[in-house]
């Protein structure tokens, strides 16, 4: 099922601006690395250069189109690829930011889940699967836009000594069970969150559940694409009784708050490890290794 | 709504919809199902956090109320003006708490969290055991309730009252 990719997708312009200041870990670039080199105007290492070739005034004298320090990078590399002192800094940068990450990284192994589950990775896509007397149960989720904003936290906590206990990064991904019966032609389809509560406190203080329920649905098994046109049962008005029954059945299947705590568990292992990746891989281009 | 129930702890598997309907049925049985009210399972670390803060004791325990009308006479259910008020509260079940007990006197949990549900809302009503008389008020409700449960269920509950009474 697609439905978590569209919803993570949903997520991810809900949070967009927020993000930034949002989690502790400060994100290794600048728009300098991913903008085109020809934008000049943008970028602040191309601008630091326009200003050296004009002795700091920005009127007036442009530099010529091939002109000198603008255009040849000053590391030169066999992959004809633009190399600047900046590019440097920044591989430089990504290397320490690498060892830092390694060094927090618990274990390179991801966390196993407890109940008999097999996991499937592709990319940032999780996908547990488990088969009970006669029925396949599925849980997909994606690392992307998982981790939610907690800047309410910095702002509550003021004092020096909560701003040095820097709170860990969790991720909490959006969940898809899809329970499939071997007689029927339909899978039974739930769409779980993680409660806000549970996230952003983590100790103590929460007063939600772990996760909830936010929409049920029929959907052909094995069907990749989401059918809009099947009745989408959503737990806000919902009958309190039929909603608990809900939870039970979840419950029976293995899908329940030590199951989703255990989850949260592994997506935060997955997407630590997917961001050193990313580092990685961008100091290879970065660097041209 | 009617009862909201909500399960905070990963400790003991809590089949919700056999407490609910415990729950409703006692709540059927003291004529307050037009009133909503909250039911929350907690482990003993929760309890023990909630009773340190609201109570000053730290340790965990069975069961917490805490009544939204904190004047009612014992027996008396409120009069709302509006809708919106038509709440009792809610009532912290120590869960794990509750299933230490069952396991060392091998005992079921639903029975036990159905005469701790009970204890819990005879103090959203009012009800208090901090004097003798009060604790005989709240030992006769809960003598009725949970007669009454058992005539309805076939069961054979016990009032917490009681029992703690037992103990001291």
């Amino acid at each position: 099922m697609l439905k978590h990719i569209v919803r993570a997708a949903g997520a991810a312009v809900r949070v967009s601006s927020a993000t930034s200041s949002a989690t502790t870990r400060t994100l290794p670039f600048s728009c300098a690395a991913l903008c085109s080199p020809c934008s000049v105007t943008t970028q602040p290492i191309t601008r630091a250069l326009w200003m050296l070739s004009n002795n700091g005034t920005s009127t007036g004298y442009r530099p010529k189109l091939f002109s000198s320090k603008v255009i040849y990078p000053s590391v030169s590399c066999g992959c004809g690829a633009l190399h600047t002192e900046g590019d440097k800094a920044f591989g430089d940068f990504l290397s320490d930011e690498i060892k830092e990450e390694e060094k927090l990284q618990k274990n390179k192994s991801l966390p196993k889940m407890s109940g008999g589950w097999d996991l499937e990775m592709n990319g940032t896509e999780a996908k547990l699967t488990r088969n009970m007397s006669g029925e396949k149960i599925t849980v997909t989720f994606n690392v992307n836009n998982s981790i939610p904003p907690n800047f309410e936290d910095e702002v509550e906590q003021g004092g020096q000594q909560k701003l040095e206990e820097k709170s860990e990064i969790v991720s909490a991904p959006n969940f898809v069970v899809e329970v499939t019966k071997q007689t029927s032609k339909h899978s039974l389809v739930f769409d779980c969150h993680f409660s806000e509560d549970e996230i952003s406190h983590g100790e103590g203080e929460e007063q939600s559940e772990i996760f909830a329920i936010r929409e049920v649905s029929f959907q052909p098994e094995g069907d990749l694409d989401w059918k809009e046109t099947s009745y989408t049962l959503n737990t806000d008005s919902l009958d309190w009784a039929l909603y608990d029954h809900l939870m039970d059945f979840l419950a029976d299947r293995g899908v329940d708050n030590t199951f989703a705590d255990e989850l949260m568990e592994l997506s935060t292992a997955v997407e630590h490890q997917e961001y050193i990746k990313f580092l990685e891989e961008l100091q290879g281009f970065v660097k041209c290794n | 709504m009617g009862i909201v129930l909500q399960n905070l702890q990963k400790i003991v598997p809590v089949k919700r919809s056999r407490l609910r309907r415990d729950v409703e049925t006692l709540t059927h049985i003291m004529g307050i199902q037009k009133f909503d009210l909250g039911i929350i399972c907690v482990d003993n670390r929760k309890m023990q956090q909630i009773n340190s803060r609201y109570r000053n004791k730290r340790s965990p325990t069975d069961v917490l109320s805490f009544p939204l009308y904190q004047d009612l006479r014992p027996g008396k259910l409120p009069c709302p003006l509006h809708k919106d008020e038509l709440n009792l509260g809610d009532v912290f079940l120590g869960v794990e708490f509750v299933m230490s007990r069952c396991e060392e006197e091998s005992s079921d949990l639903y029975p036990a969290l159905t005469v701790t549900a009970a204890h819990g809302i005879c103090h959203l009503l009012g009800f208090r055991h901090e004097t003798e008389e009060e604790w005989n008020d709240m030992l006769q409700k809960e003598t009725y309730i949970l007669n009454e449960y058992n005539r309805l269920t076939g069961s054979h509950l016990v009032p917490l009252t009681k029992k703690s009474s037992q103990k001291n």
